[in-house]
């Protein structure tokens, strides 16, 4: 069974449940467009650090706030909920989306972030290796692309998604339609990277079907410290197909 | 009914030569390759549907009706308002009702602007309505989904604030600003053309018909359902202080009119079925993008699509919907008893429907207007 508590907390007028397991320095871990998985595989770093795992508003178990409408609204909220959790500084994952969240975070917000993973993550235009539109994806075929061995996520799904399943799915695309729809990637957002000075480290699986590997050297173009893991026989949810990652993280971590 | 029955053409304009492999494509909406569309065909179509709505006009129908849709073989419309534009010349006397431009995919202002301008040109026979656009739209469009229905609703509030105040006013919005909201012409009709909102019965867009005392217009949905949402918007329409008129229950059916019932159905339903199976060939993913829908209605949409599954079904389909085929005086009764049941006066029948042939729609519209409206009228007087 899980070791993460469940806590609800208001933010700013939004619900939102975080989980957190294990004591020590805050290491929180922002979660993708998607939280079909869980993040039990966050546990493996709850020996050393106090991990915390929230939802995103209009994901998973938070509310929703349709005001939303860009990655900064979730900056802000996380300087609000990082207050009331009397998280001064941190360490930071994010994968895929939360990825280009926490990237954000770290560049506008550096002095607070001790060490930065990135898992994949979204944000960058490679005109030469798109990423995939999961807008226009159809769910049926996107969910099988996220990892490299489908078996690996297949248990964490239901059988034959029933009306619930398929509700949660719509809600977070909804979500990520308010952010994404019209402006897939913010041009101006490289142009601030530079100010991402913490360790970095950049994971990414050489058989990711959503984001292609490539897109590795693109970030560490402007992220010149950054470190660059490349995860071999892995897809887009690196630690799905290779789990062992996480301890390779966690090294990172210190 | 009480009152003048009113009786519509309304019409897709339909691109009717699917290629043979067609059916390989899930969809015919959205991204079915453009390159199956062959201008010298659309040309030819176009010739024989602008006849055929001239003549609905000179049968003595009451009105036109043109409506929008992107990316599809479903109609070719994707700008009514150009269609409009080159009916009015043509059409001396029925009614041009644009039902209508998603208002979404245009800014406000030029919207406004354009109806005025048909408005003015038609000496005043213009009527709109105002669609959210379907799922579909949304995915041919650079449009956010998630945030169309607010969108939609400080489009119409700028456009209503265009046509009734005197300008220059101001708009400050969450979407859009105006510092001198001004537009040239203004409509003929005072204070604006007869408007109408077009939905499949969303409780928002409901309220926000019933909020401005604007008819409503449901399409495609079932006869129960429509029957309730009819009721549901006279009820939310008195909430507001608005007394909703028979008029503005627009009937949206389809109708086919021959010698015997028998005959009737021969010559129509290959045309119906194809409407259902190819031309209006969706997916759930097209018809609900990301936060079109609220959970709520994704829900019961999502079972109600359950329900259609299984193919088509001539009778079934007929006896859900308000489709009428077969005498004179078979459709007459069958409309009859609509207007009765559903409180309207206003016949909005769709005459041609997928690939039927141009002297079909002729001769459907011919007896329609020779046979059906003068049983209805005596009936009704």
């Amino acid at each position: 069974m899980s070791k993460f508590i469940r806590e609800e907390l208001l933010v700013d007028g939004v619900k939102t449940v975080v989980q957190s397991a294990g004591t020590g320095e805050p290491l929180v871990l922002f979660h993708g467009a998607g939280t079909v998985d869980g993040f039990d595989f966050a546990e493996a770093w709850a020996r050393r650090f106090r991990v915390i795992v929230p939802y995103h508003p209009g994901f998973g178990e938070s509310g929703d706030d349709p005001s939303f409408t860009d990655i900064h609204d979730y900056v802000m909220h996380y300087l609000e909920l990082f207050d009331i959790l009397k998280i001064d500084t941190l360490s930071l994952i994010g994968l895929s989306m939360g990825g280009y969240l926490a990237a954000r975070f770290a560049s506008e917000h550096g002095h607070r972030v001790k060490k930065l993973v990135l898992i994949a993550p979204y944000g960058l235009d490679v005109p030469e290796y798109p990423a995939l539109d999961i807008i226009a994806t159809p769910g049926e075929q996107l969910v099988p692309m996220l990892v490299s061995n489908f078996d690996a996520l297949k248990p964490r799904l239901p059988e034959k998604p029933d009306m619930e399943f398929i509700a949660a799915r719509y809600r977070e695309a909804t979500t990520f339609a308010r952010l994404f729809w019209e402006h897939p990637i913010d041009p101006k957002f490289p142009r601030y990277l530079h100010r991402v000075k913490m360790p970095t480290l950049i994971v990414w699986g050489d058989e990711d079907k959503i984001i292609p590997v490539e897109h590795a050297q693109a970030w560490r173009k402007w992220i010149p410290n950054a470190e660059v893991m490349i995860v071999k026989g892995a897809g887009h949810i690196v630690h799905r197909d290779k789990p062992e990652v996480a301890d390779a993280i966690g090294k990172f971590l210190g | 009914m009480a009152g003048t029955l009113r009786f519509n053409v309304m019409h897709f304009m339909p691109y009717v030569h699917l290629p043979e492999n067609h059916k390989e494509y899930k969809t015919t909406w959205v991204d079915f390759p453009n390159k199956f569309y062959d201008p010298v065909k659309g040309h030819e179509l176009y010739q024989s549907y602008f006849e055929q709505l001239v003549l609905a006009d000179r049968l003595g129908f009451d009105a036109i009706v043109l409506n929008e849709h992107h990316n599809t073989v479903y109609g070719m419309m994707a700008t009514p308002n150009v269609v409009a534009a080159a009916l009015i010349p043509q059409v001396q006397r029925a009614r041009i009702c644009v039902w209508g431009v998603p208002p979404n995919f245009m800014l406000p202002n030029r919207l406004a602007e354009e109806y005025a301008i048909l408005d003015v040109m038609s000496k005043g026979r213009l009527e709109i309505a105002f669609p959210l656009g379907t799922g579909m739209e949304y995915w041919s469009n650079p449009v956010n989904p998630a945030t169309a229905r607010d969108k939609f609703r400080e489009s119409l509030k700028i456009m209503l604030q265009a046509w009734t105040a005197d300008g220059p006013t101001k708009y400050f919005g969450k979407f859009y600003t105006y510092r001198f909201l001004n537009p040239w012409p203004r409509p003929y009709q005072k204070p604006h053309p007869p408007c109408y909102i077009v939905g499949a019965g969303s409780p928002e867009t409901i309220e926000f018909a019933a909020e401005l005392g604007f008819g409503y217009s449901s399409v495609f949905v079932p006869q129960q359902v429509a029957l309730q949402l009819n009721q549901k918007l006279r009820e939310r329409a008195a909430h507001y202080g608005h007394i909703l008129r028979p008029d503005q229950l627009p009937l949206l059916n389809f109708v086919y009119v021959a010698e015997s019932d028998e005959q009737a159905e021969r010559e129509y339903i290959i045309h119906l079925q194809r409407f259902f199976e190819d031309f209006a060939r969706s997916s759930p993913q097209w018809l609900a993008p990301p936060g079109y829908l609220s959970m709520e209605q994704l829900k019961i949409r999502a079972a109600g699509a359950d329900k259609m599954h299984g193919g088509f079904d001539f009778k079934a389909i007929s006896s859900a919907f308000f489709i009428a085929v077969g005498t004179p005086e078979k459709v007459a009764n069958q409309i009859g008893e609509w207007t009765e049941r559903m409180g309207t006066n206003h016949i909005n029948s769709v005459m041609h429907v997928a690939d039927m042939p141009h002297w079909k729609a002729v001769k459907n519209m011919t007896l329609f207007a020779e046979e059906v409206i003068p049983r209805l009228r005596r009936g009704g007087a």
